[in-house]
């Protein structure tokens, strides 16, 4: 499937809430889309373009916002599917993919922890990799090394 | 086969200077009156036994906690460290190996068992997340006192080279006390069975 054969799937359904399909080297396109669609744009991908499996969902910290990013695979096409928007670095929340594809539970709770991006409507979003009450964000761009000590302050919960 | 005149040059026993002390004489210790020898020895371990007894208990009751019962102790116990069966990391893997058929730590006494409540001696293997400290704290709670732990690797030590990442304590001291710590990144099982034999020295001359 070619980024032309998304657009003319995906553009009558969503509207203005697509913003661009462009090709991506080894996946089946990128998929630029506005937060407020993101609900849509799963269900469409997952039921109209047989993307039914979604393989990881992670973050990138762009200092003045921040991108989302979830990669989906379709057995049926034997291709991936990049799906990417943007959220403002002041408000970082997008609606939870849980809902269409359940594997999105855990990759979501590694974004939200270590991008700080929250995700609305997520069934369980606890700490993953860090421990409960983890007070920072350690991939984002403003996080710096601490010393052993100060860390150790922060972060004991044990 | 003898002849008759080598049977007569051989000269009769009677006739020999030692002929007294030859078999069938009497001899003439057992003329003197006999010794009582069984009444007097019962006679000196009746009066031994109770003093004996009354030593014993006076150094028991004196020193037997340093003298008798903790070299005892520290003896029985060094020679059986029941090391917990777990890993974290990569230093996990040298840990195997030591209880392999090349290194073979059997031969020191040390098996690694798989329940904290039946091992004495926590060696930590690997780096230790703040994740995962909580559970590692438990695991040592769990074991029973007498125990030691052994920080092996630089991870576990003061966090390696992850020292001043997000997620890794540095050192596992900052958890639990450590008793041997053992550099190396991994540590060969040659460095792990000298931290046990240095934990082994410990023991031994450990006093309360």
């Amino acid at each position: 499937m070619q980024p032309d054969d998304l657009a003319r799937t995906l553009s009558p359904k969503l509207g203005d809430l697509l913003l661009g399909v462009e090709p991506f080297e080894g996946m089946a396109g990128r998929v630029r889309f506005r937060r407020e669609g993101a609900l849509d744009l799963f269900r469409v991908v997952r039921d109209d373009l047989s993307f039914t499996h979604l393989s990881m969902v992670g973050g990138v910290d762009w200092v003045d916002h921040r991108e989302v990013f979830y990669v989906a695979w379709s057995d049926s096409l034997r291709q991936y599917l990049l799906l990417s928007t943007d959220v403002p670095a002041e408000d970082p929340r997008v609606e939870s993919a849980s809902s269409v594809w359940p594997s999105a539970n855990w990759h979501e709770r590694e974004t939200w922890e270590l991008v700080g991006v929250s995700f609305d409507h997520h069934p369980d979003l606890r700490h993953l990799l860090t421990p409960d009450g983890y007070a920072f964000h350690p991939l984002l761009r403003s996080f710096k090394l601490h010393e052993p000590e100060e860390l150790e302050v922060k972060s004991r919960h044990v | 086969m003898t002849t008759p005149a080598a049977r007569t040059a051989t000269p009769a026993p009677s006739e020999s200077p030692a002929g007294d002390l030859a078999l069938g004489k009497e001899l003439p210790m057992a003329d003197q009156p006999a010794v009582p020898f069984v009444e007097i020895e019962t006679l000196r371990v009746k009066e031994f036994i109770p003093a004996a007894k009354e030593a014993l208990s006076s150094l028991v009751a004196e020193q037997g906690q340093a003298r008798v019962i903790r070299p005892v102790f520290n003896w029985a116990g060094r020679n059986s460290l029941f090391p917990l069966h777990w890993g974290l990391a990569c230093c996990a893997i040298e840990f195997a190996a030591g209880f392999g058929a090349r290194w073979d730590a059997e031969r020191f006494g040390v098996v690694p068992r798989s329940s904290p409540r039946q091992a004495d001696l926590m060696i930590v293997n690997g780096t230790v997340t703040w994740k995962v400290a909580h559970k590692l704290i438990t695991l040592y709670e769990q074991m029973a006192e007498p125990k030691w732990v052994i920080a092996m690797g630089n991870c576990a030590t003061g966090g390696g080279p992850f020292r001043t990442a997000y997620s890794v304590v540095p050192g596992v001291d900052k958890l639990v006390p450590v008793d041997v710590y053992i550099a190396g990144c991994p540590p060969r099982p040659e460095a792990m069975l000298d931290g046990i034999l240095k934990l082994e020295q410990l023991i031994r001359e450990r006093k309360e």
